[in-house]
């Protein structure tokens, strides 16, 4: 009995025992739950975040196409391409158009496009043939005064290259060097700059061409 | 002590599923990775490239056809940019159907997947609303100089409003956004054409048919 006294003590005791050790595997188990709850939950918020935050760029680009309607406006990219906000027209007229930006971006223009297969022009060219050649796919080069000679050449020799481009001096430009797609336009550093095969690869028959399909070749040649 | 834990546990795994799913749908959102979808036969988007094809063909052709009956430029010139574009357009149409080893032919007679069905005749090569007749293209191949021009652009009008009528099917029906924004680009320089060709017409003292 006296050791069935003692065993039973000891047995208590280890009981005892074991119960603090499972408490304490129990608040451990609960605290790192707790913990990555809370690095969940923080996860779930940031995520949230970025979504709401996608959501609200896209509502806002597009409220503000809305808001411009006629006058329309350039908004910038993070790839540094400035795309036209607003209506552009696409009717054939033969008189001149006032187009708001130098290059003109899209609009209203002459029943016939400038050749664009690839073509370079060493004068000035109507604006209003050229925005038919926007229209269908092309990507027009654009310099002034103020561009370096060996730009020129590099640039004229990638045009010459490249099926729907276009490429003609226009003094009236504020930058050097100006690529321009329908809708879209952005300036340049020069010939190297990587930003030039970026918009060719992105504009040239891209996904903002009015009119897919539609020929560079058979229009004006000068 | 065990149950409070094993609830804090389900809330933290039904927290990392919605994670998950917030994620996905956010990389979802940033468009990478798009697997491109595959229509059905009978869908709006099949129905539209080989419908569409067929339409475009008569277009390219008639335009051949006015080029050598008249020495007109800004006919022969508009005749050249309709050839060119709707020659292209429906080899993109052809090879979506390609690419979705999809027939280019069907049973159902066209513009089924409009639900115009009982709407078309098929009369003497016509097959579709728009379509001039066999009959039209063969006096047109015999007309010259400024009867061939009117003749042109009044079937070419006509062919117009059948060809905005249906891409304007498509951009309610389609589901694949390449072919939705494909018809919608026709559907805004089909009808800047209509205008231009109404120009023309009157320059030439006639009018469209109605």
């Amino acid at each position: 009995m006296g050791s069935a006294n003692k065993s039973s003590a000891s047995r208590t005791a280890r009981i005892e025992e074991m119960r603090r050790a499972e408490q304490a595997r129990e608040r451990r188990n609960r605290i790192l739950v707790v913990a990555a709850s809370v690095v969940v939950v923080a996860g779930l918020v940031a995520g949230g975040v970025v979504l709401v935050r996608a959501q609200s760029d896209d509502g806002r680009s597009s409220s503000a196409a809305d808001d411009a309607k006629s006058a329309g406006k350039f908004v910038t990219g993070a790839d540094g391409v400035r795309a036209w906000k607003g209506e552009l027209g696409r009717e054939h007229v033969t008189k001149s158009v006032n187009y708001p930006v130098t290059p003109p971006v899209g609009g209203d223009h002459n029943p016939v496009w400038m050749n664009c297969d690839g073509d370079v022009y060493e004068d000035e060219i109507n604006a209003t043939n050229a925005v038919h050649s926007l229209e269908h796919g092309a990507v027009w080069v654009t310099y002034n005064g103020d561009a370096p000679k060996a730009d020129v050449e590099a640039l004229a020799a990638k045009v010459k290259k490249t099926p729907y481009t276009l490429m003609s001096p226009v003094d009236g430009q504020k930058d050097p060097i100006v690529l321009t797609a329908w809708g879209h336009q952005r300036t340049v550093k020069g010939a190297a700059d990587p930003a030039v095969d970026a918009f060719l690869e992105k504009f040239v028959q891209g996904q903002q061409t009015p009119e897919p399909g539609a020929a560079c070749t058979g229009g004006l040649a000068k | 002590m065990r149950r409070p834990a094993l609830a804090a546990g389900a809330v933290a795994a039904v927290l990392v599923v919605g994670a998950a799913a917030g994620w996905a749908v956010t990389s979802a959102a940033d468009g990478e990775e798009r697997a491109l979808p595959v229509p059905a036969a009978d869908s709006a988007d099949a129905g539209f490239a080989r419908d569409m094809a067929v339409h475009h063909q008569q277009a390219v052709e008639m335009s051949y056809v006015v080029r050598d009956r008249t020495d007109d430029e800004e006919v022969r010139r508009l005749a050249y940019d309709i050839a060119q574009t709707q020659a292209n357009q429906r080899g993109m149409l052809l090879g979506w159907l390609d690419l979705w080893e999809l027939p280019k032919v069907s049973a159902d007679p066209p513009m089924t997947w409009m639900g115009m069905r009982a709407m078309t005749a098929g009369e003497d090569g016509a097959l579709m609303p728009g379509m001039a007749t066999d009959a039209e293209m063969e006096r047109l191949g015999r007309l010259n100089g400024r009867q061939a021009e009117v003749f042109y652009l009044q079937l070419m009008t006509a062919h117009h409003r059948g060809g905005v009528h249906m891409a304007e099917g498509c951009v309610r029906a389609c589901e694949v956004e390449a072919g939705k924004r494909l018809a919608q680009g026709m559907v805004e320089g089909q009808e800047s054409e209509i205008r231009l060709m109404a120009g023309m017409l009157r320059a030439r003292g006639a009018a469209a048919r109605p």
